[in-house]
């Protein structure tokens, strides 16, 4: 039907159905017809100045209908979009900026004091501007004069369509590598798997540089269906997210157990009419049973399906509810492998293992990554390789996460094997966030660890132990670490202690300042 | 509750940062300075504090956007129940 691009689809519905909603926003909208014509137009401004295929394009900016010209102008002009968090701190925006060598960047006035803080460090090109930052600048007016056709760019599905940041052990974020190919076939398995038409409305709730919004824009654009882009404030008040998917009729929700949780205790569902929504797709950490059940029976016509896969292999396993469960209080699981893709199960010295025998996902599939930009280091660790029938071996990701594989054929994620967690849905490394807290000029040690919060989730503590003499307080250290980390991976509470407890090898003892936070709230 | 008194409580007890600056039309979650577990913590307050009830369904973008949008709605709930 389409060709091998990720962005092809949108041209091939603005020529079948060039009127149809592409984009939704706050009741304005883009049709196929003006989302392809906007996005040729900034594909010849990025290749006017200077972009060759390949090159890398930051997109900075809030939810907006400029982002998906932003995303299908850098795709069109050969490039690779790499979204960054409009909530990051500065300097980790800059070594994402270096990291990957950007020179183009696609973003808002509404941006203006964020890009004011990047002058002098960022000589690019910056798009979508009218204000004058320092650098130079082209405005959507400017870019509006440009040749409405798609330029004539040579590419192949092997050549990288994004980088996506996460958080990194050594103090500073990972760019991971998506093609063409792997993009589309994650694309493609969401569409087939919920059966998307062009009828339906699909929100897009997760920011940018979360992986699940691969699945929004493109699963989306495959099917010749509608983006709801969900305004970031919405997201944080769920009467008004429930409000919004009854005014815009959204019909397809990826989220994280937290945004469902919310909407569960604040979202006023019995005063909505969500009668719009018809399946919900949700992952990034496991949904506490108890608030699942309680939100399948508020939502009975609803499907319901648990999608498991790190950002480096999305969507690789997935599990649909069955649409009338019975009760059920076991964590659900997380499926069985999706089409395109091969799980293995491996101990410590990388022995497969049988049914009922914990280990090691990792993942062959058609949506893994290439790799972590610039870290070679990184790139030798995390696949694995397996001798296979050909004369090349098979090439594994590992996923890091512990699982099972019960006598069902089901597969059951019991917990990490490092120290990445997940809060809210966001993947954090807790080494990064002691790693942010030891760079405070007064700490001595930190020790980053988590513990339950009230909506099934985790939240991200910290201890840390000053040098002599020091005179921080509490409030001086989180402020330190907002300037080094994005907002949700900050600790909620700090403690300052005199002396961390030790293992016997003298390792910080995080279990047992654990255990004094848990039994009285303090270490 | 009038805006400097939201405005002490939240850079006291929700940023931990009483020098943090917050406008009284500044968009409290598009500058990060709210998220949605502040404003649980917020709303706890606002109850006790000003002694009303808030229901889920007015915890809503408009009524909690900024300091001035919290006074104002706070204001109209206190003047509805007296």
């Amino acid at each position: 039907m389409f060709d091998f691009l990720i962005h092809s689809p949108v041209t091939h519905y603005a020529e079948k159905t060039p009127d149809h909603p592409a984009l939704s926003f706050k009741g304005t909208e883009l049709s196929y017809a003006e989302l392809d014509t906007a996005s040729n137009r900034l594909a010849h401004a990025l290749i006017a100045n200077g972009l060759q295929p390949g090159g890398r394009i930051g997109i900075y900016m809030h939810k907006g209908l400029e982002l998906g010209v932003a995303i299908y102008g850098a795709l069109k002009a050969g490039g690779i979009f790499v979204p960054l968090d409009p909530f990051m701190p500065t300097e980790r925006l800059q070594f994402i900026l270096n990291d990957c060598g950007i020179e183009h960047l696609v973003s808002a006035d509404a941006m203006a004091s964020n890009l004011a803080k990047l002058s002098g460090t960022f000589t690019g090109c910056i798009y979508g501007i009218d204000a004058e930052a320092g650098s130079k600048t082209l405005s959507w007016e400017q870019i509006g004069e440009l040749p409405d056709a798609q330029p004539d760019v040579w590419i192949v599905d092997q050549d990288l369509a994004y980088i996506m940041y996460t958080s990194g052990s050594t103090g500073q974020p990972k760019g991971m590598m998506h093609s063409h190919h792997g993009s589309i076939s994650y694309a493609r398995w969401g569409a087939q798997h919920v059966g998307l038409t062009p009828t339906d409305r699909v929100a897009s709730h997760a920011p940018l540089h979360f992986d699940l919004s691969i699945f929004d824009f493109f699963s989306t654009s495959q099917s010749g269906a509608t983006v709801v882009l969900v305004p970031e404030p919405i997201t944080k008040f769920a009467a008004s997210w429930t409000e919004y998917i009854e005014q815009e009729q959204i019909s397809v929700v990826f989220t994280v157990p937290f945004t469902l949780i919310e909407m569960l205790q604040r979202g006023a569902m019995e005063k909505r009419d969500l009668s719009s929504l018809r399946w919900v797709l949700f992952g990034g950490e496991p949904f506490p049973p108890k608030h699942l059940r309680a939100v399948m029976e508020k939502l009975p016509d609803v499907r319901f399906t648990n999608v498991y896969g790190p950002a480096e292999a999305p969507s690789c396993t997935c599990y649909d509810l069955p649409p009338f469960p019975e009760p059920f209080d076991e964590p659900v699981p997380i499926g069985t492998v999706s089409a395109n893709s091969a799980d293995l199960i491996v101990d410590d010295d990388d022995r497969e293992c049988g049914i009922g025998e914990a280990g090691e996902l990792c993942i062959r599939s058609s949506t893994l990554t290439k790799g972590y930009w610039n870290r070679p280091d990184l790139n030798e660790r995390v696949y694995l390789y397996r001798e296979s029938h050909g004369p090349f071996p098979d090439v594994y990701f590992r996923t890091g996460d512990l699982v099972v594989r019960h006598e069902d054929g089901l597969l059951r994620f019991l917990g990490r094997k490092d120290r990445m967690v997940k809060t809210r849905g966001h993947r954090v490394e807790l080494d990064e966030v002691e790693a942010a807290l030891a760079t405070h000029a007064e700490v001595s040690e930190a020790a980053a660890f988590t513990v339950p919060d009230d909506l099934g989730s985790k939240a991200i503590l910290a201890a840390v132990q000053l040098r002599d003499a020091a005179t921080a307080e509490v409030g001086n250290l989180l402020q330190h670490a907002r300037t080094k980390l994005p907002g949700y991976a900050v600790p909620r509470e700090l403690i300052i202690v005199s002396e961390f407890p030790r293992t016997s090898s003298g390792k910080i003892d995080r279990k047992e300042i654990i255990n004094q936070f848990l039994n009285t709230g303090k270490s | 509750m009038n805006v400097d008194a939201l405005r002490t409580y939240i850079q006291n007890e929700i940023l931990n940062d009483p020098e943090f600056v917050i406008e009284a039309d500044q968009d409290l979650l598009l500058s990060e300075t709210l998220n949605s577990l502040s404003v649980t913590m917020l709303i706890a307050h606002l109850e006790t504090e000003c002694n009303v009830h808030i229901p889920p369904e007015d915890v809503t973008l408009e009524n909690f956007c900024t300091l001035q949008a919290i006074e104002s709605y706070v204001r109209g709930l206190s003047e509805s129940s007296s």
